[in-house]
């Protein structure tokens, strides 16, 4: 070697070690103690055995009646978020949804009758507009993409692929 | 159903009872089920005691007495939480999580006070990201048990991943309010939910908050990297350059490796590429400070041009040769792309080997022609041989050249002897390269890198049982079909893929699509793997990692490895659903099933059916004969295979059902991958959804409007639409006139669109081929010049050696005469005279 090198560093593998045992029986005792821990730690963590006694109880009542007001807040929140919802909701029972084109989006995009049922409302039940934007939702997402990865790649840092002979089967 | 009463317990079985709960907890199984019907004994009704059973016999590997079990359980006891609550245990052992759920919620009405079903649940429904009801467990395990501080931290990652960040923040903060005293530095968990909540706020976007807070709160902290970088980070998000660019600096002295350090400070100096002056002392500033340091060098070549790029690159090439640095090749390699640094470096090389040392441009290399100068030679020969073996600046004879001097100086060399294996690789003689591999294998059994690669050369040359041999070199052999189950206990992805390529390459489509499966299998399993961390982590206070890992999980099947599996898979059912007699595993091999008669076909299927019963008769009386005995780790009974070959799989009846159980994860989670897209396609087709394999077709077409593929493909589905007897949907017609026009308009003469597009790209392989295909399909009676046609593609000046393997199946798949057939072979032999996959039968 052209530089003197740290005396900690050894060149080559440790030959003391006779055993080229795979990785995964470390991994495997790892594994076990893990699940071992899981299961100790059902239900009183090792942690958690004791609560922290640096905790101020005034403080901690407190804090947990806060947090209801805040889950009150939030629901109220939530209860204004869900009557905008709701109105949401109300306008699209009310576009009307002929049974037929939902069994069409159902055979021929794979939807699931909710799904479908959704997609035909998103769209005013109109089932060409609805089948239109579901083949063509994506592609907008790829172009763009491509760009990123054309830019990528004229940056070089691709390697070799592997070519396995696998493409006509 | 009126529900019978409960049967309360003398005190005896009571405690009995506790015994058994206990044993189930340990692990004591048969103890257990010895007290349990110790119990059932004097009241043979109680639920909860033939529940616990039920559990107990779940866990000896026999699920389905279990959910018997648990049926009568719940029927004599349908108000006891226990059994409820062993019911959904039951079905998550199962991985039934929906019906858990369902179990869970019903126990925990009947017990609301219950921690442990509180806390089942709430695992449960993070695993399965039902967000809104992991929240509302987490809030009432909270409000139980307010003192422990991961219960708080656990509801704020509930909120977190609910999207609710501000109420993340709060939750932390309020906790950290209730607290006397600040905790001691040793207080890991503290430290790190500091760290976790700073990282809550910045990705509110609040960077200014998240710096005073990073400033006020983690001066200590023990994760000094990650504050250190934070703080950069966000100094240069905020625009305050020079404290970011004294930032990044610091973190430079603790790791001048880094290349995120290198490009921050640049980015807070406000350099780009351009500022060459500036950037060369910056990086020779860095370099003085770090002598032995790669970074700081290999960096400059990057923007460095011309003369200034040749001097430093002959600075850097000679430091890492003199020293016999093996990955200096790798190291400049992604140079390559810009073809004047890979001539100059070509140049540079050659220069060494030709030993112009003293007449090179600059005297200013360090030249040190001490002890160190007999690795000089040797490594410009390894560097020269890698350098014409790679793809940007390939010379193959060139290359076996200067691994032939450099093995004769040092026969003995592991690294040589791959490279060797390589260059004969892209010869594409894999046979010699899967030999050459094995020698230096040899050289050195304990190295198990070399193991691994003779391997993976032997499959690509389709020794299987010489690869698995070499692999069980390094494997326990304990698990149940030695080496192999091995690999797969192991998760062994990229040798289960190798595998299943090289039987779909010899005909053996049960085998392979066995490989691929077990690939889905593993996985399954990393997403099943993340169950453990939900209370794991949170226990071990590493929340960050933690989140990193469900965003992880969340886009898991991206990953390249399932891709590519999920491909093969997908294609090999296509062929399947094309040709069915293939599931009949004998007649697939070679061209005996191509010439023969019907009547004749009949026969030999009979035949082939009548061996395979015969075998599989055989194989499962030699079974029973064998004592199952084989035991994982944790003493349970391994789960035997039922179908070592594939042939079940093989034998489907629904292969595009089965073919979606690939697609549609690649569909959704690799939508940018090509090859994804055009696998869909081919399903779809042959399902008739049209308009999914138009949607597929679009996607591709955006991808890459030129692909070759994506032509065949197009005009394919033009012609299925205008050769069907029934006519779709009046709507589905009206979307396809609107979405495919584009692409293929309606009008479009396809014969004529096809020969547009064939003259556009004449001069390549791969789009003549498509366009022949497309030809053969439009007009059977060009069979003849179609067949002359892909001959000819061989003469081409990119022809590439797969594009000659793909022209070979492309005749088999035609069924081309024998003479056009030889003539191939003859004209590719000639062109590659080394290929394995190329040569004439009986060479």
């Amino acid at each position: 070697m052209a530089e003197p090198q740290p005396s900690s560093v050894h060149e080559g593998m440790d030959r003391e070690d006779p055993a080229p045992l795979p990785t995964s029986a470390e991994d495997r005792k790892a594994a076990a103690a893990m699940s071992s821990l899981e299961r100790r730690g059902g239900d009183d963590d090792d942690a958690a055995t004791k609560p922290n006694k640096e905790i101020d109880q005034e403080a901690l009542g407190k804090a947990i009646s806060r947090l209801e007001l805040a889950d009150k807040a939030g629901t109220v929140a939530a209860g204004e978020k869900k009557t905008k919802e709701k109105e949401e909701v109300e306008k699209r029972a009310k576009i009307k949804v002929d049974q037929a084109d939902v069994t069409l989006l159902v055979e021929e995009l794979d939807l699931t009758k909710g799904k479908a049922t959704e997609l035909l409302k998103a769209n005013d039940g109109d089932a060409v507009k609805a089948m239109r934007g579901f083949v063509m939702l994506r592609i907008h997402n790829l172009t763009l993409d491509r760009m990123l990865i054309t830019s990528k790649e004229v940056n070089g840092e691709s390697e070799e692929v592997p070519q396995a002979q696998t493409e006509g089967l | 159903m009126a529900p019978p009463p409960p049967q309360p317990l003398a005190s005896k079985e009571r405690s009995l009872f506790t015994q058994v709960v206990k044993n189930y907890e340990n692990k004591q199984y048969k103890k257990g089920l010895k007290a349990a019907d110790q119990i059932l004994r004097k009241s043979p009704d109680h639920g909860d005691t033939i529940a616990m059973k039920a559990l107990i016999i779940n866990s000896q590997g026999n699920s389905e007495e279990a959910f018997a079990l648990a049926k009568v359980a719940l029927k004599n006891s349908m108000k006891s939480h226990v059994c409820w609550h062993v019911y959904g245990l039951l079905y998550r052992s199962a991985k039934n999580f929906e019906e858990a759920i369902k179990a869970y919620k019903f126990a925990l009405k009947l017990e609301p006070e219950s921690q442990q079903i509180q806390k089942d649940l709430a695992l449960l429904q993070i695993q399965m990201r039902d967000y809104q009801g992991y929240l509302q467990s987490r809030r009432a395990i909270l409000q139980q048990r307010t003192g422990w501080r991961q219960n708080w931290t656990a509801l704020a990652v509930a909120q977190h991943l609910a999207g609710d960040l501000a109420n993340a923040e709060r939750t932390l903060t309020t906790y950290e309010e209730t607290l006397k005293s600040p905790p001691p530095k040793t207080d890991t968990e503290h430290a790190e939910a500091i760290l976790y909540k700073n990282s809550i706020i910045a990705e509110m976007g609040e960077t200014e908050r998240a710096l005073e807070h990073l400033d006020a709160a983690a001066k200590n902290n023990p994760d000094r990297t990650s504050v250190m970088e934070l703080r950069a980070q966000y100094l240069l998000n905020l625009g305050r350059k020079e404290e970011a660019a004294k930032a990044y600096h610091l973190l430079l002295k603790r790791n001048a490796e880094y290349r995120a350090y290198f490009e921050g400070l640049e980015e807070a100096l406000g350099l780009d590429k351009s500022n060459v002056e500036e950037l060369t002392k910056l990086y020779g500033d860095v370099a003085k400070d770090n002598p032995r340091g790669d970074a700081a060098t290999r960096i400059p070549l990057e923007f460095l041009e011309g003369d200034e790029f040749r001097e430093a690159a002959d600075q850097y090439l000679q430091r890492m040769l003199h020293k016999g640095v093996w990955s200096t090749f790798n190291n400049v390699k992604a140079l390559y792309s810009d073809s004047q640094k890979r001539d100059t470096i070509q140049d540079l090389v050659e220069g060494y080997a030709a030993g112009m040392l003293n007449t090179q441009a600059n005297g200013s290399a360090e030249r040190q022609i001490n002890g160190d100068s007999d690795l000089f030679t040797p490594s410009v020969r390894y560097f020269l041989a890698q350098h014409y073996n790679y793809r940007l600046s390939r010379d193959l004879p060139k290359a076996m050249k200067y691994i032939n001097e450099a093995l004769s100086s040092a026969p003995e060399s592991v690294e040589y002897h791959m490279t060797k294996a390589r260059i004969w690789k892209h010869y594409g003689n894999l046979q010699k390269a899967a030999e050459l591999m094995e020698e230096g294998r040899t050289l050195d059994v304990r190295d198990r890198y070399i193991n691994t690669k003779a391997a993976k050369y032997q499959l690509r040359n389709n020794e299987n049982k010489a690869a698995i041999q070499n692999m069980g070199k390094f494997t326990r052999n304990e698990a149940l079909g030695g080496p192999l189950g091995d690999l797969h206990d192991m998760q062994c992805v990229w040798y289960i893929t190798e595998d299943g390529e090289s039987y779909i390459r010899q005909g053996n489509l049960g085998l392979a699509l066995k490989r691929f499966t077990s690939i889905s299998t593993i996985f399954e399993i990393w997403q099943e793997d993340q169950f453990d961390f939900h209370s794991f982590s949170l226990r071990k206070g590493q929340i960050r990692a933690y989140v990193d890992m469900m965003r992880w999980e969340d886009h898991l099947r991206e990953h390249p490895f399932f891709t590519r599996a999920a491909v093969s898979a997908a294609r090999i059912y296509v062929v399947l659903h094309d040709q069915p007699d293939l599931a009949h595993a004998k007649m697939t091999n070679g061209v005996n099933g191509e010439k023969m008669d019907s009547a004749e076909r009949k026969k030999a299927q009979k035949k082939a059916k009548k061996d395979q019963e015969k075998q599989a008769k055989e194989e499962a009386e030699r079974k029973d004969s064998k004592k199952p005995g084989a035991v994982d780790q944790n003493g349970d009974p391994k789960k035997e295979d039922k179908d070592p070959k594939g042939e079940k799989l093989l034998q489907t009846s629904e292969p595009l059902v089965e073919a979606m159980k690939f697609v549609t994860p690649l569909l959704e989670f690799s939508p940018k991958n090509i090859k994804a897209q055009q696998v869909g396609f081919e399903v779809f087709l042959r399902r008739k959804k049209y308009l999914l394999a138009l949607r597929t077709l679009l996607a591709s077409n955006a991808l890459s409007s030129s692909d070759p593929t994506t032509h065949e493909q197009a005009i394919r589905l033009g012609h299925t639409f205008r050769t069907q007897t029934e006519p779709p949907d009046r709507k589905v017609q009206e979307v396809i006139a609107a979405e495919f026009d584009p692409v293929l308009p309606a009008t479009a003469d396809l014969s004529k669109h096809n020969d547009d597009f064939l003259q556009k790209h004449h001069m390549s392989a791969p789009h003549v081929q498509a366009c022949l295909k497309v030809r053969q399909l439009l007009d059977p009676s060009s069979s003849d010049k179609n067949q002359q046609d892909v001959i000819r593609t061989l003469a081409l000046e990119g022809s590439s050696l797969e594009d000659a393997v793909r022209g070979l199946e492309l005749l088999k798949e035609w069924k081309a005469k024998d003479q056009y057939r030889d003539d191939y072979l003859a004209a590719a032999h000639e062109r590659w005279p080394e290929a394995t996959a190329l040569k004439k039968k009986g060479d």
